[in-house]
């Protein structure tokens, strides 16, 4: 029916435009992010160049002493140190239990994937506050691991407040985020490729090895890069399994600007541990595209 | 596909029964300890009971701050539902070459760190003097991060969508706003109600910019449970999450029934 639609087409062609114009739509999300996300970013650029008096939030005058204080301290370089430790951990365990099943899941029949996806997007809508929660009950005192251990050794394991429970807490948190990053890449892999591997005489290993493995990675590197942002700049989870003993940069921050009430220093070391994130992320950005050179073209 | 092909064995099946147990037996394990019939959180249970519920129920804070949050992400909801999809109307339709630039903008505020954003946001709102009484700090942060989930999903619709409809519709002369009442918003309802649960449920446990942006009086719940975990331990608490619970697990019955769930996990990126 070429030639209906051709008429249809000139019909909507002549039609006079009577609609308002549609940059309107875009308008008041433009707004809302400029005034309440970008001016706000700036401001707090500009908040760690000024002097913290004695009396008072700030004043405006500029200075680096910010800077120097945030870079200085050998103590912040600890919990930098830490709170990136943590995150790489976090982020490789979470990559070791995700992709088994992110391939599972990508292989899966199809009524069977619908349920395998409500598993894994089901704990991803459950407060944050209620999973750090639910470790709690688990590996406290009277939790079931420490119970368990306690029968089958007689010793005691008391993970709360401990950076293993943190790394747990996380890995729990962020395995549904890397298994669908990886997933989305394994959906994308033609199956006569491995098919074609197979009937070349590959073992499902070496198929495995040699064609799922390589064009995998793009999701690898998505899921790697967004596990080790959130990780980095959780507050919740190190907080109520760390029980307060275990201190990272985003408990630090807060600290300064909400019980120091230090604005100028809270904003300066925002911007270095922001900036030494980015530059953690391009390192690894570097690395990885000198690992995967197909994905260049 | 055929086993023989991708050589899943029985050991993967093993591997990923664990891990799923892994990511759910936390949650099932709040929702019985909700319903101890004990004194204390300890395992094993003594026997079932729904008096922890009633305990919560009765608690004042629990109470003031669970409607606080729901009035809050109710108007989060509308808000980023109208933006969001408005914004994803206009991306994926009439944006040519700064396409990929408003969508970078849209979904920054999921990019970037919450707790930073929620500092910027308390530094910006005090210094001048917009204060964080009230809701309206809240509302406002917590848009920023609900919106982009109604673009994506959005998005993810009008993709796939056949504009020879609206076509006919505009050539039989309706205009604009009925073509949009009558055809688009009818095709692309699923994407909007899964953008708007979404962005309810992002609101209601949101927890970074929460934390920064709430005042004297104004708490929501996931900040109420976390001040009270930070003291107490007990039953009651895990019967305040079990709501948590029970929600995730509705919203993902419900996107599943409409989209489906791989349209908003994978469809959309």
């Amino acid at each position: 029916m070429a030639s209906t639609e051709g008429i249809l087409r000139a019909g909507v062609r002549a039609a006079p435009r009577r609609g308002l114009p549609p940059w309107l739509l875009i308008a008041p999300t433009l707004l809302l992010l400029a005034v309440f996300f970008l001016v706000p970013y700036v401001n707090m650029v500009r908040m760690s160049l000024l002097v913290k008096p004695a009396v008072g939030a700030y004043e405006p005058e500029f200075t680096l002493a910010n800077y120097a204080r945030a870079l200085l301290d050998p103590f912040h370089w600890r919990v930098m140190y830490r709170t990136f430790w943590l995150a790489g951990l976090t982020t490789a365990l979470t990559l070791l239990i995700a992709y088994p099943v992110a391939y599972h899941l990508s292989y899966a029949p199809r009524r069977r994937r619908r349920w395998l996806l409500m598993l894994l997007i089901s704990p991803l809508l459950v407060s944050l506050v209620v999973r750090g929660f639910a470790w709690m009950i688990l590996l406290g005192r009277v939790g079931l691991v420490n119970l368990a251990v306690q029968r089958l050794t007689g010793h005691e394991l008391v993970l709360i407040g401990t950076p293993t429970a943190i790394v747990i807490g996380l890995v729990h948190v962020y395995v549904p985020f890397m298994a669908l990053a990886i997933a989305g890449a394994l959906q994308n892999i033609p199956p006569d490729l491995i098919q074609a591997a197979r009937s070349l005489g590959a073992s499902p290993w070496a198929a495995f090895r040699r064609v799922v493995w390589p064009l995998s990675l793009p999701g690898v590197q998505a899921g790697t890069l967004l596990v080790f942002v959130l990780a980095v700049s959780s507050y919740v989870i190190p907080i109520l399994l760390g029980a307060s003993n275990v201190l990272v940069m985003p408990m630090l921050i807060v600290q300064t600007l909400l019980d120091a009430f230090n604005w100028p220093l809270g904003s300066a070391l925002s911007m270095v541990f922001f900036g030494l994130t980015a530059a953690v992320v391009a390192l690894y950005l570097r690395l990885l595209a000198r690992g995967m050179p197909w994905t260049r073209a | 596909m055929d086993a023989r092909i991708t050589g899943r064995g029985t050991w993967l099946a093993i591997v990923v029964t664990g891990v799923y147990i892994f990511l759910i037996g936390p949650m099932a394990i709040v929702v019985l300890a909700a319903l101890n019939a004990g004194d204390y959180l300890a395992f094993p249970p003594q026997g079932l009971s729904l008096r922890w519920f009633i305990r919560a129920a009765q608690t004042e804070p629990f109470v003031r701050s669970f409607l606080f949050s729901l009035k809050l992400a109710a108007w989060v909801t509308v808000a980023s539902t109208l933006l969001g999809t408005a914004a994803a109307l206009y991306v994926v339709r009439h944006s040519a070459r700064f396409r990929n630039v408003l969508r970078l903008a849209i979904l920054a505020p999921l990019q970037l760190p919450a707790i930073l954003t929620g500092i910027a946001l308390l530094i910006f709102f005090l210094a001048t003097g917009i204060g964080t009484r009230g809701m309206r700090a809240l509302f406002i942060g917590h848009t920023l991060v609900s919106l982009p989930y109604v673009f994506l999903t959005v998005s993810a619709v009008l993709a796939g969508f056949d504009r020879s409809l609206e076509e006919a519709a505009r050539s039989l002369g309706a205009g604009p706003f009925t073509t949009f009442r009558r055809i688009t918003l009818p095709l692309i309802q699923g994407g909007v109600i899964s953008g708007a649960l979404f962005a309810f449920i992002t609101s209601f446990d949101q927890f970074p910019i929460s934390l920064l942006l709430v005042s004297v009086g104004n708490s929501t719940l996931p900040i109420q449970l976390f001040d009270y975990l930070r003291f107490s331990f007990d039953p009651a608490a895990a019967a305040v999450s079990t709501v948590s619970v029970l929600m995730s697990v509705v919203i993902v019955l419900i996107v599943d029934r409409l989209v489906g769930l791989q349209a908003v996990s994978w469809g959309a990126q």
